[in-house]
């Protein structure tokens, strides 16, 4: 049996090789089939990758909502903002349901979600710092260091801190002029000139010693507000329990600050999101040109580049407002000194400083890294500040809560993404306050009220009669008109619960997990069995009527998870393609081969060949065809793919990094993807080898006697 | 002697378009074991289409075709195939071997069809055989690379490899030159004597059939006599120069 295989592949490989067009058909299968490995492993690769980003970054394996909810989830937002999702108000029951599953190692709690963050402008800043001065100098401030101040102290403060607001002043007005100048008499409101005009003469100063309040508010009302710095921004967050979180997704690692302590309220800026979007605009363009050229770009050719020199150089206003008289010439002396130059204005000298080259940027990053940097504030919110958070509730109200920031982290490997770097980390405790949920504290303060006014529950259905029927219902207090006096009337619980105090609360992990949540991450044990554990999630639920929902991180994902689903139909489209053309060219050729052969598989009929062997010898020809070609289209292509593993592909830009789950992506060639690879040729070569086989069974064995042509 | 085939009162038409053209008109023929026969006629006599007949790769309209004591028409196709290879070697006109395979492959095909003999039994088997037909230093060479009468040889070792009862040899000779053709002969002629394997070969040419122990003149698609070599040399003669005769001077 074996000799005749043997034989019949003999005969095959024979006739492969007499035949050009056999090496034709060849080239097909090798082509598609090396196309079919690279590409197929490619997109393996990043299929695994961004698995790894997506799993390890927000989503876990398995993402649970609420199966009562109006929206699909999807954790990067859609395109009509975010999914409308249920809560899940018993988390700490489903927890321990679904941590009893065979596969799950931990459920961490979520709630996805946008909210504005605001650090006040520059004269709003510089303005609170004076006036907690001046009331310092009355033992009046609420910074007790600032009280213990000499009188001299205070003075040199006070001086440096108007010198600044006084550079600013000038800053505007000259931008106000300018705009008049450039644009038209309306451009800017003759009263807001005016009163940058006031502001800037020595006389509205010397009466600030008289009436400080006074120059104060005039300040606050009519100069704040010129200032149009945006220091509103919209961040995506994740409310969630911070020590599951940490320990839950691995990649996770804090790079500024701290890890919020165990059980406190607490924000973590994501490290992209602080880098791109708080720093100072000046010093992230340095950075961004410094990588580039550290890639090897060149800012001579690279428009992106040009722009970032342009745009530093235009933009310095920034940097001037924040710096005070005493600040300002230092950095004029140092820029002097480093430019060679004996301009005094401070922007003129920034903007030639700004002037970057490929031959001086190095030197200029340095530079100002080193000796301009220290005196500025590189981050709108620092590590330590108390940021106001503000977001719509469910029912439409703008609800604002202040967390203290502990630091900034990112995720191994993805620290350049901007898709794992755009979503902040907050408490589960401020989110429920945001969203407006009921947290621990909430309920705690309604039972305290209720106590204290003796306030009873009331049914709807005796509503009615309990509140206005004549049973004597005592009056627990009277409504009076007058100044709150804030200290003095909050008492008990809610003095407890004002703002400094929550910060400082340490919640049980029992309190964190009680309440609501919107979704939940579910991490396996085995993220290979996600099918599995998907399907015994939905069955629980089903069973135990939890009316939970289970997806996959890629559905949870949303649009973002089906984009490799669609490359994969990219390729399977483009690999059947070039595999339809190689069927027609197969069936052809074998059916030419087998007219030519006729007297030849007649004599094998004649000489006591059954049908069968004759079918065989066709397919197996076939099949010598595909899996000599595909064979070699198969190694070709995984020694392509090892290549590319040994050399790594660079990320081409700052999203790939999120696909690439890392500075590089290494494809490796799947046992999957070669299975599916060798399944496709023989489908290829047999299928297209059924017509001709079949007619070459029917050559009758009485060809054998004509006489050949 | 026993026969090995039994022919009788066959018809065989074959349909072209409309018309039943009859190839052979009620021809009735014993083969006895160990004959070395020729059957004999001009083109268009009948010779292939009763040579199809015995060598079982065609069937009678009409008529009884028994090989080696089995009704050809009562056998599926199936059954067909493996009384050719069995029974029957066939040797071709043109040869017929299979270009991509060696002499040594092309003689042991037959064999491993068969699927009866171990890979030693089966080499010693094609040497042997090719020894016999003196093309033992030739094993590994392809068909292309022999000459006609090499080939014919090659063709002989493979008709007798599966030691087959019966050799049916289409006008074997047609192809080569007189000498070579003779040795063809002389060779087919000694197997028949050592082996004691009928051959059945087809031929026009009177040379060849002086070969035979007997001849088996066809005519018109029947049998027009059994006849002695010489006897059907003469007649052969007869018939091919009385066209000649009758031209024209």
């Amino acid at each position: 049996m074996i000799s005749r295989l043997n034989l019949l592949v003999q005969i095959a490989v024979r006739n492969l090789l007499a035949s050009t067009v056999n090496l034709l058909i060849g080239g097909l299968i090798l082509f598609g089939t090396l196309f079919f490995v690279v590409i197929g492993s490619l997109l393996d690769s990043l299929n695994q990758s961004m698995a790894r980003s997506v799993i390890g970054s927000v989503a876990g394996n398995i993402q649970i909502y609420s199966s009562a909810s109006r929206d699909d989830l999807s954790l990067f937002g859609g395109m009509g903002g975010d999914p409308d999702l249920a809560a899940v108000n018993d988390f700490p029951k489903l927890k321990a349901e679904l941590e009893a599953i065979d596969n799950v190692k931990t459920v961490v709690p979520m709630g996805n979600s946008g909210a504005l963050i605001t650090a006040g402008n520059i004269v709003d800043v510089t303005l609170e710092r004076i006036r907690n001065l001046v009331r310092s100098g009355e033992g009046a401030s609420v910074d007790q260091a600032l009280n213990a101040l000499s009188s001299t102290e205070r003075k040199a403060r006070l001086d440096s801190e108007i010198a600044h607001l006084r550079q600013i002043i000038a800053v505007l007005e000259g931008d106000a002029k300018k705009a008049r100048a450039i644009l038209s008499e309306t451009a800017v409101e003759p009263e807001a000139l005016a009163a940058l005009e006031k502001v800037s003469t020595d006389a509205f100063w010397q009466q600030f010693d008289d009436k400080p309040y006074d120059a104060l508010e005039f300040l606050e009302n009519r100069i704040a507000p010129q200032v149009t710095d945006a220091q509103m921004l919209f961040i995506r967050y994740v409310g969630t329990d911070l020590d599951a979180f940490q320990r839950s997704f691995d990649r996770m690692e804090v790079v500024d600050g701290q890890p919020v302590p165990p059980g406190q309220r607490g924000f973590l800026i994501a490290k992209f999101l602080y880098e791109d979007q708080l720093k100072l605009k000046n010093a992230r363009r340095l950075d961004k040109l410094h990588d580039a050229v550290a890639v090897g770009r060149k800012i001579a050719d690279d428009d992106e580049l040009k722009r970032f020199v342009r745009e530093n150089r235009s933009q310095t206003r920034d940097i001037v407002l924040q710096l005070d008289g005493l600040q300002t010439k230092v950095f004029v002396e140092k820029l002097q000194k480093f430019l060679g130059s004996s301009e005094k204005e401070l922007p003129t000298l920034l903007t030639s400083f700004f002037e970057t080259t490929d031959a001086n940027l190095e030197a200029r990053y340095g530079f100002f890294y080193r000796e301009l940097a220290p005196l500025l504030q590189l981050y709108r919110v620092r590590v330590g500040d108390t940021l106001t958070i503000k977001a719509f509730t469910r029912s439409g109200s703008i609800q604002s809560v202040n967390v203290k920031v502990y630091g900034t982290f990112a995720f191994k490997g993805l620290e350049k993404s901007p898709l794992a770097g755009a979503t902040s980390l907050m408490d589960l405790m401020s989110f429920r306050d945001l969203y407006g949920y009921l947290t621990v504290d909430k309920k705690e303060e309604l039972a305290e009220l209720q106590k204290s006014t003796g306030a009873k529950a009331v049914d709807r259905e005796h509503a009615e009669d309990q509140l206005f029927g004549d049973d004597g219902a005592t009056v627990v207090a009277e409504a009076t008109p007058g100044v709150i006096q804030e200290d003095a009337q909050l008492t008990g619980m809610g003095r407890k619960l004002r703002q400094e105090d929550l910060l400082k609360r340490v919640y049980t992990p029992a309190e964190i997990n009680q309440g609501v949540v919107l979704n939940a991450a579910v991490m396996l044990k085995d993220g290979a069995k996600l099918d599995q554990t998907l399907a015994a999630i939905n069955a629980l639920s089903e069973q135990k009527k939890l009316g939970l929902k289970a997806v996959s991180w890629q559905t949870a994902a949303g649009m973002l998870g089906q984009i490799i689903t669609v490359l994969r139909w990219v390729l399977l489209f483009s690999v059947g393609f070039i595999f339809l053309i190689a069927m027609v060219i197969i069936n052809n050729a074998m059916m030419m081969a087998t007219l030519q052969r006729a007297q030849m598989i007649g004599t094998l009929r004649a000489i006591g060949a059954q049908k069968s062997t004759v079918l065989g010898m066709v397919l197996i020809e076939s099949l010598v065809l595909g899996v000599l070609f595909g064979g070699v289209g198969m190694l070709l292509g995984s020694a392509i793919v090892a290549a590319l593993h040994s050399h790594g592909i660079a990320a081409p830009n700052d999203v790939a990094y999120f696909f690439f789950s890392g500075p590089r992506l290494l494809p490796d060639a799947s046992a999957a993807s070669l299975a599916v690879a060798i399944g496709l040729i023989l489908f290829v070569t047999v299928v297209s080898t059924i017509i001709p086989a079949v007619l070459a069974t029917r050559v009758s064995p009485l060809r054998a006697m004509q006489a050949d042509e | 002697m026993s026969a090995i085939v039994t022919i009788k009162d066959v018809v065989k038409e074959y349909s072209l378009g409309t018309t039943v053209v009859q190839a052979l008109r009620g021809v009735s023929l014993v083969v006895d074991k160990g004959e070395f026969l020729s059957i004999a006629g001009p083109s268009g006599s009948g010779k292939t289409t009763l040579l199809n007949l015995l060598g079982c790769v065609d069937t009678a309209t009409r008529g009884l075709v028994e090989v080696a004591g089995k009704d050809t028409a009562k056998l599926t196709e199936r059954e067909l195939t493996n009384l050719r290879l069995n029974t029957i070697g066939f040797i071709f006109q043109s040869f017929n071997l299979v270009s991509v395979l060696t002499v040594f492959q092309n003689v042991e095909f037959p064999l491993l069809l068969q699927n009866t003999l171990s890979a030693g039994e089966r080499k010693a088997r094609v040497t042997s055989l090719l020894e016999q037909v003196g093309l033992a230093t030739h094993l590994k060479h392809r068909p292309n690379e022999l000459s006609g009468g090499q080939r014919q040889r090659v063709a002989i070792a493979r008709a007798l490899v599966t030691d087959p009862m019966i050799v049916l040899a289409d006008e074997p000779t047609a192809n080569l030159d007189s000498a070579t053709g003779q040795q063809i002969l002389d060779l087919m002629r000694s197997l028949n004597q050592s082996k004691g394997t009928t051959f059945i070969f087809s031929t026009h040419d009177h040379k060849v059939m002086r070969y035979a122990n007997a001849v088996v003149r066809l005519a018109d698609g029947k049998v027009i006599g059994r006849e002695k070599p010489e006897e059907a040399v003469a007649h052969a003669i007869g018939e091919l120069s009385a066209p000649v005769e009758a031209l024209p001077s």
